[in-house]
């Protein structure tokens, strides 16, 4: 997930350089280790080595959520976003930190993570509870100005309307847009490199006008769409990691099983109502799963802590199916379809990670209406074609299977119950004399119950 | 813990026979007095009631109550084991899964033991109360289980009319019908073929056979037998357990009597 995060903002840093683990303490340690938890535990960050000395931890608002959250920044190598990558819960585990003497920066005292604590001595030996890493990863800052630029773009419906009423402004009302009291907006802006960097990628989205010596701009959507399927084309020109293949291109492409070949006569003999089942089994679960390509992408990015768990498990009985390579599906995507896939799946997560919901709606409207720039057309015909099929094996297996196992386990339950009640009954038998078994016989009509005569005590 | 020992593991082993027929499953109740058993038929229209009292055993050690949920099945299959004058012990635990018995030969050192497992029986107890009956009739076993049987042969119940004339078995059945009539004899030489009447008011009651048959199973327990009748309340059938010491343990049989309209 993090590699994928960086090879989607990597476009405008100028290529990811080798990035060296350089453990930075933001915090302190106690002089004497105390036994109890430490208020101000230290993290494990990976951070570039072309970031200056000058570079900072500040808070600026994410681009989606608009919360205030935590982003390297330099003057020079421009802009960072952390990924927290943790040990999932099941599997607990912590860092044991040690650094050699003299390995340790000096915290300054401006540092913006911790400004009172400058008066550290040095940093021994630390376990912290959890495993936790933060690596920074590269990030187009044009992201983080969209918000601004985008301001009130979503409200007024998809209608183009929003972009002729949007004014041209100069970057200056766009920054204060995005500046408040509880970010860092307004401090960085101080940096003249930085500025003139973020008013660059401004521009590439922006139609301008110039105004005397300044520049006035305002969002155009559709630059913003080529950027943003540029950023997206580069993401898909290979294959994804593999969970992320799996999951978003694979799985969403596959076929449904036609069979399995070490028990060909499972499949049965054409007739108008097999014929459907021929076609394929495929769980019902499947054609959900590939519809909900687009919230479980915006799921996973929200839940990067996850990361270092595998993406995908392979619930379902075809996927594990698929692994054993004796399957025979009803059709294989065509390689056209694939490519369209990842771009779209790319999109999409570029989308749901970096883009206000309101305005990611815009774009995928726009993207679909726009065939010129990217046309999805032979990967919708696939799959229609393949909900379709999907659509008749589920119903085929509803038919004959599934309803038909749903009765076996309750009749399976009942004669459970009467095997138990036999036995129970045949051990009661065989303690039964053979007096007792002759006395149930006798008539006993007209006689009273012993209870009648004799009362309880 | 209970631990009582019977000089002659003969009285269980014939007490057992003689219910196991009419009861499955059944609670054992050790109390400080003695081993006392009550216990329906599964129609609920027969009772047995039994009292072994402390004087009937060798030794009886009972600290605390414990009810012993027996199969008697089972329980027969163990006393099978046992030779009619084995000295027989009972052992169990205060809150015991098993019973524990024991049978010592009297003529070799022969030791059997066996563990018997209980089980957990909900039981209801019925209280009893003493009654006067209309009827006391005093007979030989032997001669009660006579009547029993040969009227079996005519039909499934039969009436016992109690009068001062004497007590009349009858039964009516499909190939005819059959009466045994017995009156009051004194045996001066054996006083347990005495025949004793003893009368407070006539009385008639029809009761199934089967059951009385039954009943009669216990017959090798004691040579005589009391049956007390009276209207309106259960047959009392009735064997002394207590041999010729002063104990006062018996075996005792209800059956609800035969009422409406004979088929």
């Amino acid at each position: 997930m993090a590699r994928t995060r960086l090879s989607s903002a990597k476009g405008k840093k100028g290529g990811g350089t080798a990035e060296k683990t350089n453990t930075a303490t933001t915090t302190t340690a106690t002089k004497h280790p105390l036994p109890t938890e430490s208020p101000n535990p230290p993290k494990v960050f990976i951070l570039p080595t072309k970031a200056t000395a000058a570079a900072r931890i500040v808070t600026l608002p994410n681009p989606r959520y608009s919360k205030p959250t935590r982003y390297l920044v330099c003057p020079e190598a421009g802009f960072f976003e952390f990924t927290k990558i943790s040990a999932p819960k099941t599997a607990p585990r912590s860092w044991l930190l040690e650094s050699a003497s003299g390995t340790v920066e000096k915290p300054q005292a401006d540092e913006e993570e911790n400004p009172a604590i400058s008066s550290n001595d040095g940093f021994d030996v630390h376990i912290t509870k959890g495993a936790e890493l933060y690596v920074a990863s590269p990030l187009d800052p044009l992201f983080l100005l969209l918000p601004a630029l985008a301001a009130g773009a979503g409200q007024e419906s998809k209608s183009t309307q929003a972009s002729k009423k949007r004014l041209f402004l100069f970057s200056d009302d766009h920054f204060d847009a995005l500046s408040r009291s509880t970010n860092h907006v307004s401090e960085i802006l101080t940096w003249p490199d930085l500025r003139l960097s973020l008013e660059l990628r401004m521009a590439a989205v922006c139609d301008t006008v110039d105004a005397g010596d300044e520049q006035m701009f305002r969002l155009n959507e559709s630059k913003l769409l080529d950027e943003i399927l540029t950023k997206a084309r580069r993401m898909a020109e290979h294959a994804f990691p593999k969970s992320m293949e799996e999951k978003f291109v694979s799985k969403a492409l596959e076929a449904p099983i036609l069979g399995i070949r070490s028990q060909p006569t499972a499949v049965p003999e054409p007739d108008p109502a097999t014929a459907k089942s021929r076609e394929g089994s495929s769980t019902p679960v499947e054609s959900a799963d590939s519809q909900s390509t687009i919230p479980s992408l915006a799921t996973s990015a929200s839940s990067l802590s996850e990361a270092s768990t595998p993406a995908t498990t392979a619930s379902s009985d075809s996927a594990a199916n698929a692994d054993s390579g004796d399957v025979v599906n009803a059709m294989s995507a065509p390689e056209e379809a694939i490519k369209l896939q990842r771009l779209r799946v790319a999109f999409n997560f570029i989308c749901s990670s970096y883009i206000a919901p309101s305005l990611a709606e815009l774009l995928k409207s726009h993207c679909v209406a726009a065939k010129d720039k990217v046309d999805f057309g032979p990967l919708d015909d696939y799959l229609v074609k393949l909900t379709k099929m999907r659509n008749d094996a589920a119903a085929a297996r509803t038919s004959d299977y599934s309803r038909k196992r749903g009765m076996d386990e309750e009749e399976d339950e009942r004669a459970e119950k009467r095997r138990k009640k036999e036995e129970e009954d045949k051990v009661k038998k065989a303690n039964q004399s053979r007096g007792v078994k002759k006395l149930a016989k006798v008539n006993t009509t007209g006689m009273k119950k012993m209870s009648d005569f004799f009362k309880k005590k | 813990m209970l631990q009582a020992e019977l000089e002659r593991a003969d009285l269980l082993k014939k007490v057992v026979d003689a219910i196991k027929d009419l009861v499955q499953d059944c609670n054992f109740d050790c109390n400080d007095s003695g081993l006392a058993l009550q216990a329906m038929d599964n129609s609920h229209v027969a009772l047995v009631s039994m009292l072994l009292q402390v004087e009937s055993f060798a030794t009886y050690r009972c600290d605390r109550n414990i009810a012993l949920g027996v199969n008697l099945t089972s329980l027969t299959k163990v006393l099978r084991a046992a030779q009619a004058d084995d000295r027989l012990t009972l052992k169990a635990e205060d809150a015991p899964d098993v019973l524990n018995l024991l049978f010592e030969s009297s003529e070799n050192d022969r030791i059997s033991e066996y563990d018997l497992k209980l089980m957990d029986i909900d039981q209801e107890h019925l209280g009893i109360p003493d009654t006067e009956y209309a009827a006391t009739i005093t007979m030989p076993s032997s001669e009660f289980k006579r009547i029993t049987t040969d009227l079996m042969a005519m039909s499934e119940s039969v009436t016992i009319e109690a009068s001062k004339d004497g007590v009349k078995f009858s039964a009516m059945g499909d190939i005819g019908n059959g009466s045994v009539s017995l009156r009051q004899h004194t045996n001066v030489e054996k006083e347990d073929e005495n025949v004793s009447i003893q009368l407070v008011e006539p009385v008639s009651l029809t009761f199934s056979l089967k059951y009385l048959v039954n009943f009669c199973k216990a017959a090798g327990l004691s040579s005589v037998v009391k049956v007390c009748l009276s209207n309106e309340v259960p047959l009392l059938v009735e064997y002394n357990l207590s041999g010729k010491k002063g104990a006062h343990s018996y075996l005792r049989f209800y059956l609800a009597p035969k009422i409406g309209d004979e088929e």
